[in-house]
């Protein structure tokens, strides 16, 4: 183990020892030294002053050469334990006397003749050289030799009391120190056992006791110090813990009631899909249940009428109308309330076709002659001269006008009701606008708030008075909302309405409902996908049944027709219709079907159309030499010409499937027969039951 | 005198219709399910039959199929004849070889254009 690792107490004892220890070595051995060389110089003047000695009393004896006498002095010498040598040397340097001590142990060498006076050192011998005089005649030299016995009994004695003086000291410095250093170890072990405890039991209340101010006393406080802050900080951290579990706990129990409610409104949704799909269901159902009777009722109310009317009984004739005409009121308010389902079920889809606008107002003020002369109201109609052809749902647009120009009929007394048709463009898109005015009872502003609202008369009282559902014009506004327009209404109290509708000019295929997305697997919506795509036919020819037989025909064929009786008029149609495909008559009144097919060949806009030629003139070669695609002798041969559209129809971008077909065939029916009720037969067939609107 | 089949399976509705069309000059055969009907197309050779579509045993639809894949009743028009408010009926009627539709509550005199009509188209075509 290093000096480093060493515990503290150990390496305070150390210093504290290592410190006193050398101190004392120090001092020792210079005290030591000192009286050795002290003791040394002693030692060499006794040895000088025994040479004097020896010296003049052996001078008689050198000066008569009485050698025995000499060795006699000499011998003197005995009772000096350490002078071990002693030699008397002739002025000539021999040696005269001379004497050793006792031991055998004699010096290995005598110096061989006399040296300088003085004294010297010779390994562990001191040599003490004396020139003996007599009266101041030099007579010889005098040589002894010491072996220091003294010094060195002396040098070992005091290195051992050294010794020992420095071993006790030790050992009390030893006792002292271990005393002494817990006053610096004690405190810092102490704290080093708070810590260690701290540490392993996390308890951060313990405090480390301070015992004196000196650094350690600091360093205590400091740690105390950072004790309770750790504390501080424990505590709120265990606080901010315990709060952090409540919260998750809480939005734990927040998710899982979150998830029960989902859960619950999922449930609450399929229940309400599930009641608004029996809803759908029972008003299907209950549509066909209501108008099975209500055939029967018509029917032989209608037949009974025919009856009566041959066998003459008036009377029965005018009930019998009364009861045809609440089983019409009664069908018309059936229609109405599955209009409105299927409205808001977002089953009722569109479907879309070019029409002559003005033949369809024609087609409606004749049907609602009756109701006009009800009230003895006159009817003015005013077309602009640029109101042609539009594109859009024309049995919602005819229904439209038709609740319109019934409510006024209905409302205004010796009246004049008036209908104005115009095109106006509105940022680059073309919109027909159809002004519907009458001079009747008006409405109040209050009344006009809620008018297209479902089941809101303007009045109470004018239920009533007037009878109707209250859905006629929630309807309007629905088809108008169908049709990307809007419909508004200006009206006072007494002083008429006027009600204005803007139609796009081409309505845009999208089916816009509440709900689109539901049911939409429904064949209804398929074909209405589809038959916005529908394209057009137009055909020219003067015979007023061969256009009807040919309409009839291509719209089975799933096309919409245009037909047209004159040439130019055709030519004129081609250009703002485009037709997928024309078929021309030759023989025709005002200018002949070789002169239109030149004409439309060499429109550019035109000439790409396809031309069958339907005619009962053979000349083929005439009809492909001016640029006919087929040539046809009537009685025309359906198969063949069905052959033929079949192949101009690949330039069609849509396959159209079977279903497609023949549903435009029907849907389309009758408009071009000017039939009001007859299309509408289902879906609108409020044509001829006016009573009960608005 | 045209002669027109009528297959309906509610009586009164048979009854009522074959009563008007009488009145109109057509003479009037009658059928109150769709077997009959079948039957009696290929037996009578009317000039046209009207076919309710929701018939017993076999319905309008499927007789209507039958009588235009033979070659002898091919010919006869027939107009469907349907109370449903669905648009899918009517596709379905026409899919089925229907020359023409009407919906009930009948409208007589637009059915009776349609007759007549139909009646003209097969004569001219």
């Amino acid at each position: 183990m290093s000096f480093q690792n060493l515990s503290i107490r150990r390496k305070l004892t150390l210093i504290t020892m290592l410190t006193s220890s050398i101190a004392l070595l120090l001092s020792s051995a210079s005290f030591l030294i000192y009286d050795l060389i002290s003791f040394r110089h002693l030692l060499t003047e006794d040895l000088t002053t025994q040479a004097e000695i020896i010296g003049y009393n052996s001078a008689a004896a050198m000066a008569f050469k009485d050698e025995p006498a000499a060795t006699a002095t000499l011998s003197a010498l005995r009772v000096k334990g350490d002078i071990v040598a002693a030699v008397l040397y002739s002025p000539d340097g021999t040696m005269f006397a001379q004497y050793f001590s006792n031991d055998n142990t004699l010096p290995t060498f005598l110096p061989s003749r006399s040296q300088e006076e003085g004294y010297r050192f010779k390994g562990r011998y001191l040599e003490v050289w004396h020139e003996v005089t007599l009266n101041g005649e030099p007579l010889g030299t005098l040589f002894l030799q010491s072996d220091m016995r003294q010094w060195s009994t002396r040098a070992k004695r005091y290195a051992g009391i050294c010794l020992g003086f420095v071993l006790i000291s030790g050992f009390f410095a030893f006792l002292v120190s271990a005393k002494l250093q817990r006053v610096i170890s004690g405190p810092i072990v102490h704290l080093e056992d708070t810590v260690r405890m701290v540490s392993a039991t996390k308890n951060y209340e313990v405090r480390a006791v301070k015992s004196y101010s000196d650094e350690i006393g600091s360093l205590i406080d400091g740690f105390n110090t950072m004790l309770s802050d750790i504390q501080q900080r424990d505590t709120a951290l265990r606080g901010a813990n315990d709060e952090l579990q409540t919260r998750t706990q809480e939005l734990e129990q927040e998710i899982s009631h979150r998830k029960q409610a989902q859960e619950e409104l999922l449930k609450a949704k399929y229940v309400a899909e599930e009641a608004s799909r029996a809803k759908s269901t029972f008003l299907a159902n209950m549509s066909h249940e209501l108008r099975t009777p209500l055939n029967a009722i018509i029917g032989y109310s209608e037949m009974l009428e025919e009856e009566a009317q041959d066998s003459g009984t008036e009377a029965a004739v005018q009930d019998l109308q009364k009861i045809k005409s609440a089983g019409k009121h009664l069908l018309a308010l059936i229609n109405d309330v599955l209009d409105l389902s299927k409205i808001e079920a977002g089953k009722m889809s569109l479907h879309l076709e070019m029409f002559d606008v003005s033949g369809m107002i024609e087609e409606i003020v004749t049907t609602l002659q009756p109701a006009i002369e009800k009230n003895k109201n006159t009817l003015g109609v005013r077309l602009a001269e640029d109101v042609g052809m539009m594109r859009a749902d024309i049995t919602k647009v005819r229904q439209i006008l038709f609740n319109l120009l019934s409510n006024a009929c209905k409302f205004t007394d010796h009246g004049t009701i008036s209908v104005d048709v115009d095109q106006r463009t509105v940022e680059g898109l073309a919109w027909l606008r159809f002004r519907v005015t009458d001079s009747g009872i008006g409405i109040s502003a209050k009344q006009q708030t809620n008018l297209f609202q479902e089941f809101a008369q303007a009045d109470t009282s004018i239920a009533r008075k007037y009878g109707g559902t209250g859905l006629g014009l929630a309807i309007t506004h629905r088809f108008v909302q169908l049709m990307k327009g809007r419909i508004e209404v200006e009206s006072q109290p007494g002083e008429g309405s006027m009600f204005t509708v803007h139609i796009p000019a081409q309505v845009t295929p999208e089916t816009v409902g509440p709900t689109a997305t539901e049911g939409s697997s429904d064949a209804s919506d398929a074909i209405a996908d589809m038959q916005t795509g529908r394209d057009t036919i137009l055909v020219i020819d003067d015979d007023a049944a061969v256009r009807e037989l040919m309409t009839r025909f291509l719209m089975k064929l799933g096309f919409s027709v245009l037909t047209v009786a004159n040439g130019e008029e055709g030519v004129r149609l081609a250009k703002q219709v485009h037709p997928v495909l024309i078929t021309l008559d030759v023989v025709m009144p005002e200018c002949d079907g070789w002169t239109i097919l030149s004409k439309l060949k060499a429109d550019p806009e035109l000439s790409k159309v396809p031309v069958i030629m339907v005619t009962i003139v053979d000349n083929e070669a005439k009809g492909f030499d001016l640029g006919a695609s087929n040539y046809l002798i009537k009685p025309v041969d359906r198969e063949r010409l069905a052959v033929l559209i079949e192949k101009h129809r690949i330039t069609r971008s849509k396959a159209i499937t079977g279903i497609d077909t023949v549903s435009k065939s029907f849907l389309s029916h009758g408009n071009k027969r000017g039939e009001v009720g007859a299309e509408a037969s289902e879906k609108v067939s409020h044509a001829e039951n006016l009573a009960g609107r608005r | 005198m045209p002669k027109i089949l009528l297959v309906e399976d509610n009586e009164m509705n048979r009854d009522m219709l074959s009563r008007r069309l009488e009145r109109r000059g057509h003479s009037v055969v009658m059928a109150h399910d769709g077997e009959q009907g079948l039957l009696l197309a290929g037996t009578e050779m009317p000039d046209l039959i009207l076919m309710d579509i929701s018939l017993p045993i076999m319905d309008g639809c499927e007789v209507t199929r039958r009588l235009k894949a033979d070659k002898r009743t091919r010919h006869i028009p027939v107009i469907a004849l349907t109370a449903h408010a669905l648009v899918t009926d009517r596709v379905k009627a026409i899919g089925a070889g229907c020359d023409d539709y009407d919906t009930k509550p009948i409208e007589f005199s637009r059915l009776s254009e349609k007759i007549h009509n139909c009646l003209a188209e097969k004569k001219a075509l």
